[in-house]
């Protein structure tokens, strides 16, 4: 074959080719199907946040390590959140070890759709979140005791105090915890 | 914002893109069950981050490159179960009622053909070389949409495309599609 029919042949080919792959197919979605996808992602969404810190079995996590009551903090006095305590409770932590800090929120009421942010001081870091000085989470309260798990480790001695806000609605709570660091 | 309010918006925001990603979902894994195993696990996420997505001025793009990254996170398990076959039941629209010539029933059948051989070529492609056929003359796709979403150059995007055609061209040959 000549080189310019052979050219000819190609783009034939390449033409072919390319109208195949417009015909290429693949099935249809249903709306129902994307209904369901949504009210599964909601539904699915909102309760892998709430599980991400809300833990039912709370003599469990007694056992499993220090629990600490963030009942520490400042500002608001709304009651439907947790109650804050004037007091700040503080833990030491090893240089490089790291170390899961249980908090327990009390809430009176079930609260739907708070965001709870952890403020990390430096040399302080989140297992999961390297050098991220702050974390948000949505999540749900469950009336009763609501239990944090944070692993924590130390990156440098030089300590300081984690924040854990809050919020509801327009409403908020800041909880303290002074870190050591031997 | 209340938990039915937050539903609402997030709603609002992925539906319109609902079909673009499920096609995207499609395309990235071959297969009806993945495909869907990942539009969910995508929207799953995205309303994790709806904070997030309330602030992005295009979401369907900021949606497809979460897909993407999703799909990248965890290839080895999609990609284990591609289709290998074109079945005329999952054809889009009614099967071959969907294609070209439906009035030449012999036209029909060597283009069902021709489909499921395109099909088997296409699984012989590297990921990356099948991903960007499918996205550019399948889909439609632009080169510079190509880009954003698997984070690329256009040049890159550009000579992959090319060589991936080529590839595809020789297979086609080789299975006797086109002599």
């Amino acid at each position: 074959m000549q080189t310019k029919d052979l050219e000819t042949e190609l783009d034939k080919q390449d033409q072919e080719i390319l109208a195949l792959l417009k015909d290429y197919p693949m099935p249809q979605a249903s709306a129902a199907y994307f209904d369901q996808a949504l009210m599964r992602a909601t539904h699915e969404g909102s309760r892998r946040q709430r599980n991400r810190w809300l833990v039912t079995g709370f003599g469990s996590a007694l056992a499993a390590g220090l629990v600490l009551w963030m009942i520490g903090g400042f500002f608001l006095t709304t009651p439907d959140l947790p109650l804050a305590d004037p007091t700040i409770p503080g833990i030491t932590m090893t240089l490089e070890e790291p170390r899961t800090i249980n908090l327990v929120f009390a809430s009176a009421e079930p609260l739907d759709a708070a965001t709870l942010t952890v403020q990390l001081p430096p040399g302080i870091e989140m297992s999961g979140f390297p050098g991220q000085r702050e974390v948000t989470w949505e999540t749900s309260l469950n009336a009763g005791k609501n239990l944090l798990p944070l692993k924590l480790i130390a990156t440098s001695p030089l300590g300081g105090e984690v924040f854990a806000i809050l919020r509801h609605d327009d409403r908020g709570r800041t909880f303290r915890l002074r870190i050591d660091v031997s | 914002m209340s938990s039915i309010n937050h539903q609402q918006t997030f709603e609002k925001l992925v539906r319109p893109h609902f079909d673009r990603l499920y096609r995207l979902a499609w395309r990235l894994t071959s297969q009806k069950a993945e495909a869907e195993d990942l539009f969910q696990e995508l929207l799953i996420k995205a309303y994790g981050k709806l904070d997030d997505l309330v602030k992005i001025d295009e979401p369907g793009s900021w949606l497809s490159r979460v897909m993407y990254n999703l799909f990248i996170d965890e290839r080895r398990r999609f990609a284990r179960r591609r289709m290998h076959t074109v079945e005329e039941g999952e054809m889009s629209g009614d099967g071959l009622a969907g294609l070209p010539g439906i009035d030449n029933p012999v036209r029909d059948h060597e283009r069902l053909e021709q489909l499921i051989k395109l099909d088997a070529a296409l699984s012989k492609l590297s990921d990356e070389h099948r991903l960007i056929v499918l996205l550019h003359d399948t889909e439609g796709y632009k080169l510079t949409e190509i880009q954003e979403l698997i984070g690329v150059p256009v040049g890159t995007v550009k000579s992959r495309l090319h060589r991936a055609r080529a590839r595809l061209r020789e297979i086609l040959i080789e299975n006797g599609t086109f002599s």
